[in-house]
């Protein structure tokens, strides 16, 4: 019994250590959204939402053609990369299972999955910025596309992985093609899995300042014009933050809290995506 | 008797692996014929390998001939597609797709013929219908397949193998994961099915092999030990290997 | 043979084996003891073959009940279930034997005091003789699965048989003779019935051993004598 007893309270001190860390981690968390909020709230105006960024040292203004850059270039990103990242996810899990090369493909996307952002936007800038010469939306959207496909790959393959062979074979045995198999059986068990993944993909790339910083630059005016620079709510941040300027300042924590809140509501419906078992 | 299949010395790799050792036996037409023996003697393999099923694999390969209605099978120019459709197979566990009920029978119609609207709708019911299904599910055709229980879900798959009309259906463990009822339910099933198709049974449960089935197979080790009428292997086996493992004296 | 994987099933088929051997044991006991009562004319013996058999129906019981309950458990396959289906086929034959021997028991204590000249009971004491032999030797072909040894068992049926038919017409002579005998020899000759009949169990029992170390069944009728006379059909 003294064994047990020791036992018990090993177990309490473990738990007690688990606790702590994970309380750690949420105070974190919670410290941010708090700054964010009391910082941020204040300057949430509908003139956000309507108004153009303003020249320095003028009064109100918003950041709408800011949230309108973010908003497309994601979107492209996304368009693009989701994509490809679904279709090498399919190949890596599908076609590729007993291929030698599969391992070697994914272990370059993992290596790409933790790049450092900063390093794609470099790339990107000498890919795709020098040779056109000019910054432009259409070079920050590959960037995005280039964080988004390995996200998108992992995930895609991930999920498909956990659709049970049975499955397949059952399609198999009735003598649907490979291809329908996948479209038509494989995706649909999948499905919520495959949403899940672009989802965080989005909301990945939704905060990403650095490659947008070589590749899109920035924009004080509303442009929609996807070869020239455009405004984004990243790089406007980290412009606006580090001037003196009060205003700027302002518009800076507003932007913040409003990619947060986009993130946070983006990685929350992943998960609610997630969780329900068939995707319905 | 119709050979509807006759398996003339069959080896099958996986890998460099033997796994079955030159097997020969006839499937009967409009027989149910039963594999039994213990884990891994190759019964699965055996079944696998009459619809090709192992091709989605790589590293596994089949020498021998598999004769379905006189053409070799194992030739490399099969069209497995459409072998697979007139080689209908029912797995271990049920395998409902994730759509509607209604789709998973019409999903593999629709590839094969060109039905319209109402000609769909009968041949779903049909299928049900002879699945015993249709009674239970007819009111909810749109709700999800997962939705049934086990052994609806069971039936729902054997509707569906059988919607395509297939020529012989494979029956892989069809009841280790079924309550009582549904087992008695698929047996009666099977019982009936046999009046269309031939059909193989692969099933660890030997009360089930003896009801069902008019021949049985012994496997051991990836040989064919005994084949023979059921009621023979069940009563007085030819063969000591069988006659200790149908009483239960094996290792 | 090997053992069962899961070893009460064992044990199971060993009781019910034992249990079998028990009644055989008993049964030829009676046979014999109602025989010698017979011959003796020894009514307390024969009450005590009449008082043993009760024993012998409960233990047909219990046989019956244990192999019901084994395959009702079991499921058996192939040579358990032939043995299971043996055991309460040979079990319900004993049972009949030791009824026939507790009627022969009866005769004797309805003779009770009446003349029994040797000469009389000879023929009986013959059959007898015979029924006991055949009992005893298929009992042991039972205990060893000894298919020959029941086989030779059952092509020595006619034996019993021709010597009833012989035995049916001596006494039929002996009640001619003097009329006084009549009554004795009804007696007798109902005894010498039962004793055949006892044979005919013997013989099932011999087929029983045949089907549950072969699993085939005796399909051909028993040798007949070769005239072609049916024993008389007597109660």
């Amino acid at each position: 019994m003294a064994s047990y007893a020791s036992r018990r309270r090993n177990s309490t001190i473990v738990m007690g250590l688990c606790l702590a860390a994970t309380g750690i981690g949420v105070v974190w968390l919670f410290l941010i959204l708090f700054s964010l909020l009391v910082n941020g709230i204040p300057g949430l105006t509908l003139a956000v939402f309507t108004e153009m960024t303003p020249p320095p040292g003028e009064h109100g203004g918003g950041l709408l053609n800011a949230i309108f850059g973010s908003v497309l270039m994601t979107v492209l990103g996304v368009g693009i990369g989701a994509p490809i990242g679904i279709l090498a996810g399919t190949y890596l899990a599908e076609y590729g299972r007993h291929s030698k090369l599969t391992p070697v493909i994914r272990f370059i996307n993992d290596i790409l999955l933790s790049a450092p952002s900063i390093i794609i936007g470099l790339f990107v800038y000498g890919a795709v910025v020098v040779p056109m010469r000019s910054f432009s939306a259409v070079a920050g959207s590959i960037a995005l596309a280039v964080i988004v496909i390995p996200v998108v790959v992992r995930t895609t393959e991930d999920m498909l992985l956990l659709v049970p062979n049975t499955l397949r074979e059952a399609a198999s045995a009735l003598g649907l093609p490979r291809s329908f198999v996948i479209r038509r059986v494989a995706y649909r068990a999948a499905r919520a899995g495959l949403i899940t993944g672009v989802l965080l993909a989005v909301a990945r790339v939704g905060g990403e300042t650095a490659p947008l910083l070589f590749t899109v630059l920035s924009n004080q005016f509303w442009s929609a014009n996807l070869l020239k620079p455009m405004a984004n709510l990243p790089v406007t941040i980290n412009n606006f933050i580090n001037n003196p300027d009060a205003n700027w300042k302002q518009l800076a924590w507003t932007g913040a809290l409003l990619i947060t809140v986009a993130v946070l509501s983006l990685n929350i419906t992943a998960r609610i995506f997630g969780a329900s078992k068939d995707g319905r | 008797m119709l050979e509807k299949i006759s398996v003339k010395d069959l080896k099958f790799f996986y890998g460099a692996n033997l796994a079955l050792k030159g097997i020969n036996i006839p499937l009967y037409a409009n027989k149910v014929t039963a594999f039994i023996g213990p884990s891994g003697c190759g019964k699965s393999t055996l079944l696998r390998v009459l619809n090709r099923m192992y091709d989605l694999y790589p590293g596994q390969h089949a020498e021998g001939e598999v004769n379905f209605d006189g053409r070799n099978i194992l030739n490399p120019g099969e069209d497995l597609n459409l072998l697979r459709a007139r080689i209908g197979m029912v797995f271990q566990k049920p395998t409902p797709f994730p759509m509607t009920i209604y789709d998973n029978i019409a999903f593999g119609l629709k590839l094969y013929e060109n039905l319209s609207k109402s000609e769909l709708d009968g041949r779903v019911e049909d299928s049900l219908k002879r699945a015993a299904l249709w009674s239970e599910v007819k009111d909810k055709l749109g709700a999800n397949g997962l939705s049934l229980s086990g052994g609806q879900q069971q039936r729902l798959c054997i509707a569906r193998t059988v919607a395509i009309k297939p020529e012989v259906i494979l029956f892989d463990e069809p009841c280790s994961a079924l309550d009582p009822i549904s087992t008695a339910k698929i047996e009666e099933l099977i019982d009936e099915l046999k009046t269309e198709y031939t059909i193989a049974i692969v099933t660890h449960n030997m009360q089930q092999a003896a009801r069902v089935s008019e021949y049985t197979a012994f496997m051991y080790l990836g040989e064919l030990v005994e084949f023979d009428e059921t009621s023979k292997i069940f009563t007085t086996p030819s063969d000591q290997r069988t006659q200790d493992y149908i009483t239960g004296r094996f290792g | 043979m090997s053992d069962h994987t899961v070893r009460a099933y064992d044990d199971e088929l060993m009781e019910i084996g034992r249990k079998i051997t028990e009644m055989g044991g008993i049964a030829e006991t009676m046979l014999a003891n109602a025989i010698q009562s017979l011959v003796k004319g020894d009514t307390e013996l024969a009450q005590r073959v009449i008082a043993t058999d009760p024993k012998l129906d409960a233990l047909e019981r219990e046989i019956e009940e244990k192999a019901i309950l084994t395959i009702a458990r079991r499921q058996p396959m192939a040579i358990d279930l032939r043995a299971l289906v043996s055991a309460i086929r040979i079990a319900s034959d004993i049972e009949r034997i030791g009824d026939l021997a507790k009627n022969v028991g009866k005769r004797v204590v309805a003779i009770d005091g009446q003349f029994a000249p040797q000469k009389i009971v000879g023929g009986v004491i013959h059959i007898s003789d015979l029924a006991l032999d055949r009992l005893h030797r298929v009992l042991d072909a039972y205990a060893h699965r000894n298919v020959e040894a029941a086989m030779a068992v059952w092509n020595q049926d006619e034996e019993i048989d021709q010597l009833y038919n012989s035995l049916f017409r001596e006494l039929l002579t002996y009640m001619m003779e003097d009329p006084r005998n009549i009554g004795f020899c009804a007696h007798l000759l109902f005894s010498a019935k039962n004793i055949e009949r006892i044979g005919d169990h013997a013989t099932n029992i011999a087929e029983t051993i045949k089907y549950l170390v072969t699993g085939e069944t005796v399909v051909t009728d028993r040798p007949r004598a070769a005239d072609g006379y049916e024993p008389l059909q007597t109660p």
